[in-house]
């Protein structure tokens, strides 16, 4: 990385260990520290599934590398892995680490807008990992009502806070509110620097279709992020001085309503979904693309029924609350906007797998996980109809039909979409090749056993199996065959999903042992990140690039090239000799 | 058709329409997903770029290109609007009109029980004869083939009421009341469960609804009001 060419005048001086990697302002650097943050937590929550998922398959026998597990512990994993896995993984990896990463390459810049800004960003968000992980180690534990903090559950005297301010402050209730406020004033500092740094810092030329759909779906998402955030921020607070002030907001004996709080939480928790879905659509756009060399099919299309999606996000929440009391005429409403908002994210699905026909289709590691993140969010998507219908959701709400669905939707956005992106992008900002091959194998492995842990759910939600439930020997209808063995299964699967990941880890190591780097382009791709050295220089282009040419410029009969770089311009280049430097390179593609 | 049933017995009389209601969105999700995975892995078995080297140029943004998913899209639309319509009967039946009740109870969740109050002699709820019962498993009664109003409570945190057999959840929220109904047509004890977190034992809150013969009903007041007289 010593041989930064520093043309631009920017300012971009050489810097010491301490600035380059740890207090680095480079929004390469913070979108990495963003993304090895993610996976940690990653880690942590993906061990906290293998203790609960253990218990539920072996109730009442202790759990190898934990212990005994008690109604108390259950409801905390439980609590705390859905809310790591969605605002410290999903959220740092898919948004801050690949927006980081993306925008300002792909739109041709030298960084983000806001530098300092954007490393306070990661900051806070580190400083909120911490608060959220220390609420494990106080007195009483983390916080164990659910990861959707439903008062008065959460609240007062139900979530076991004391009358005392201090003691009050440093109960896992409280922490955890404070780190879920922090977590979301790092991603709010985040999304105002996408924004800005899309509209203002775009190269020469690049006017709003040339820009790759990745940069359009991250912008889309966080401006669904802001617009809805900040319901969300006054529901925290209100509970967090619930809990430490002896407020009443939610407590109704005081006036308090429990039922606005769903209301503020679902109000962002909705749209929340959204927010880690287009990231993740953006990741497949790019790489099905390339791997079929194909435009994207109607791009601008895609993009409008993108933001007709994103408006319709913001008015479908109420219908995480069917049952929760409100008013029955108000339900049919939320009810119809969910179920029509299948209609332009079904239009942008269609649109993808078109791009596929008629194209010149390679196998790349990156380019199955991309393909298994369509198939299985199929699946995700249209067991939503069954959900997104008020009246099948009475019976199906709160059941393992929802843990299921929620799965099939957020796995494969969460992990299938952020290994394609990381098998694709790996060489660019790291500089090595990953293996291909055990990029493969890992695939499989993870395709197989993420439908063995959460397809058999289904059924067992059909059956009337509720969920958050520590110990099922009361119900009869959960303990019978087969659904026993149902949850048997989902648990081995779920042990070998976690297991299957180590190859994803040996295989990062060896890539970073190896002596020889990637090329600058090793998939032949248009887009923008691809046009300089692997990895980018600090300021990444070493010389000012302006767009002539849109995002997927792939065989396009008019040009003499396979595709076309965005920065290609026909009047400078000499074609002969440049025809040669855009040949496929023939040794990595052979291998798929 | 397979060896174990999708779902548990049904004892409501609107229950069928709501395991309807499932068969009808299968069917169209299966549909809908048959022809995506076909759009979805043809490309992937014809068009390996050893079969075709170059691929197509086609940008999709004609009309003329993006006639199929239109179709496509107009089939969706159609479909759920059936969804919608099919529905939404069923939801004012369950959920907006609620009948005339035979029997009027009010359910309250606590940490961690349901507790049943049962109209005194006066047939009459809220009233100083109720019958107030809060104890493990003694089972909401109730007479078979009778439609039952229930006032849905919660005590201290939210709770939910759930019968998987009556097709029926509905939210317990500290500071509404939520009026519900149903009406069982078979008789038996059936786990009345909360769905809906609650605090530490909330695995432990259970109790039946126990469905019984008019006279089996009676004769169980009847325990109850010799149980509790002493407390009038």
């Amino acid at each position: 990385m010593g041989q930064a060419i520093h043309l631009n005048g920017n300012g971009h001086h050489e810097q010491s260990f301490w600035t380059k990697y740890l207090f680095s302002t480079d929004h390469k650097t913070i979108g990495m520290q963003y993304i090895i943050t993610g996976l940690f937590m990653a880690a942590i929550g993906g061990f906290l599934a293998y203790v609960f998922r253990m218990n539920l398959a072996f109730p009442g026998e202790a759990i190898p590398l934990f212990g005994e597990l008690g109604p108390q512990q259950y409801n905390m994993l439980v609590t705390n892995h859905g809310m790591i896995m969605v605002l410290w993984v999903a959220m740092p990896i898919l948004v801050s680490g690949l927006g980081n990463l993306l925008i300002p390459t792909m739109i041709g810049t030298d960084d983000m807008a806001f530098p300092t800004v954007n490393m306070l960003s990661y900051w806070i968000f580190l400083l909120s990992s911490v608060v959220l992980l220390a609420s494990f180690f106080v007195p009483g534990g983390g916080f164990a009502g659910g990861w959707t903090l439903y008062p008065p559950l959460s609240a007062g005297a139900y979530a076991d806070t004391s009358p005392d301010f201090f003691t009050a402050l440093f109960s896992g209730t409280s922490l955890f509110i404070l780190a879920v406020a922090l977590e979301i004033v790092s991603m709010l500092m985040g999304g105002i620097n996408f924004l800005v740094t899309t509209i203002n810092k775009r190269a020469p030329g690049m006017s709003a279709f040339k820009m790759p759909v990745m940069v359009w779906f991250l912008c889309i998402a966080s401006l669904d992020f802001m617009f809805s955030v900040a319901p969300l921020v006054a529901g925290a607070v209100m509970l967090l001085f619930d809990n430490i002030l002896g407020t009443g907001f939610y407590d109704p004996v005081r006036g308090g309503d429990p039922v606005l709080f769903q209301h503020l939480f679902w109000f962002f928790g909705h749209p929340e979904v959204y927010v880690i879905l287009l990231p993740a659509l953006g990741v497949i756009g790019e790489i099905i693309t390339v791997f079929s060399r194909k435009p994207l099919f109607a791009y601008r299309t895609i993009v409008k029924l993108s933001l007709i999606a994103a408006v319709l996000a913001i008015v479908v929440w109420a219908h995480h609350q069917f049952i929760a009391g409100i008013d029955p005429r108000m339900a049919t409403f939320f009810s119809v906007g969910t179920i029509i908002i299948s209609i332009p994210f079904a239009g942008v699905f269609l649109s993808y797998m078109a791009t596929l026909w008629g194209g010149s289709i390679r196998f790349s590691a990156a380019m199955i996980w991309a393909l298994g993140f369509i198939g299985l969010f199929l699946i995700g998507g249209l067991t939503g109809l069954f959900l997104g219908s008020n009246t099948f959701d009475i019976y199906a709400h709160d059941t393992y039909f929802v843990v299921a669905h929620f799965h099939y939707t957020l796995f494969p956005i969460v992990f299938f979409a952020f290994f394609a992106a990381f098998y694709y992008w790996f060489p660019k900002f790291v500089g090595k090749q990953l293996n291909e091959k055990l990029g493969k194998i890992h695939f499989w492995l993870t395709f197989v056993f993420f439908n063995g842990t959460f397809f058999l759910l289904f059924f067992n939600g059909l059956m009337g199996q509720h969920r958050r439930v520590h110990d099922y020997s009361l119900f009869s209808n959960v303990i019978q065959e087969p659904y026993i063995t149902f949850e048997k299964i989902s648990t081995v699967c779920a042990i070998l999903l976690i297991v299957s990941q180590f190859i994803f880890l040996y295989n990062l190591v060896i890539s970073l042992r190896k002596k020889e780097r990637a090329p600058s382009n090793p998939w032949n791709a248009a887009t923008l990140e691809w046009q300089t050295s692997s990895p980018p220089p600090h300021g990444n282009f070493p010389v000012p690039v302006k767009v002539y040419h849109g995002p997927y410029e792939y065989s396009n009969p008019s040009f003499s090239l396979d595709y076309v770089p965005q920065n290609y311009d026909e009047r400078i280049m000499d074609t002969e000799s440049k025809q040669d430097q855009y040949e496929p390179t023939a040794d990595i593609i052979s291998t798929t | 058709m397979l060896a174990f049933s999708i779902f548990p017995k049904n004892i409501s009389t609107y229950g069928q329409e709501i395991d309807n209601l499932f068969w009808l969105i299968l069917f169209f999700v299966t549909v809908a997903f048959v022809i995506s995975l076909y759009v979805l892995l043809r490309p992937l078995f014809t068009n390996h770029y050893k079969k075709v080297p170059k691929a197509r140029y086609i940008t999709g943004e004609k009309k003329k290109h993006f006639r199929w998913i239109t179709a496509a899209l107009v089939l969706l639309a159609l479909s759920d609007f059936a969804i919608l319509f099919a529905e939404h009967p069923v939801w004012a039946k369950t959920q907006e009109n609620i009948p005339d009740p035979d029997m009027h109870v009010a359910i309250i969740g606590r940490q961690w029980n349901w507790i049943f109050i049962y109209p005194g002699k006066d047939g009459k709820l809220y009233t100083a004869d109720d019958l107030y019962i809060d104890e493990q498993n003694s089972g909401l009664h109730v007479p078979v083939n009778k439609t039952v109003v229930f006032d849905l409570k919660a005590r201290d945190v939210v709770h939910s009421f759930f019968v998987a057999e009556l097709r029926l959840k509905q939210d317990a929220i500290p500071g509404r009341t939520i009026k519900r109904w149903f009406k069982a047509t078979e008789t038996g004890k059936y786990d009345m469960a909360c769905a809906e977190i609650c605090g530490v034992l909330h695995s432990q809150m259970r109790n039946f609804l126990v469905v019984e013969s008019q006279e089996q009903f009676d004769a169980y007041m009847n325990t109850l009001y010799e149980k509790y007289k002493t407390n009038q």
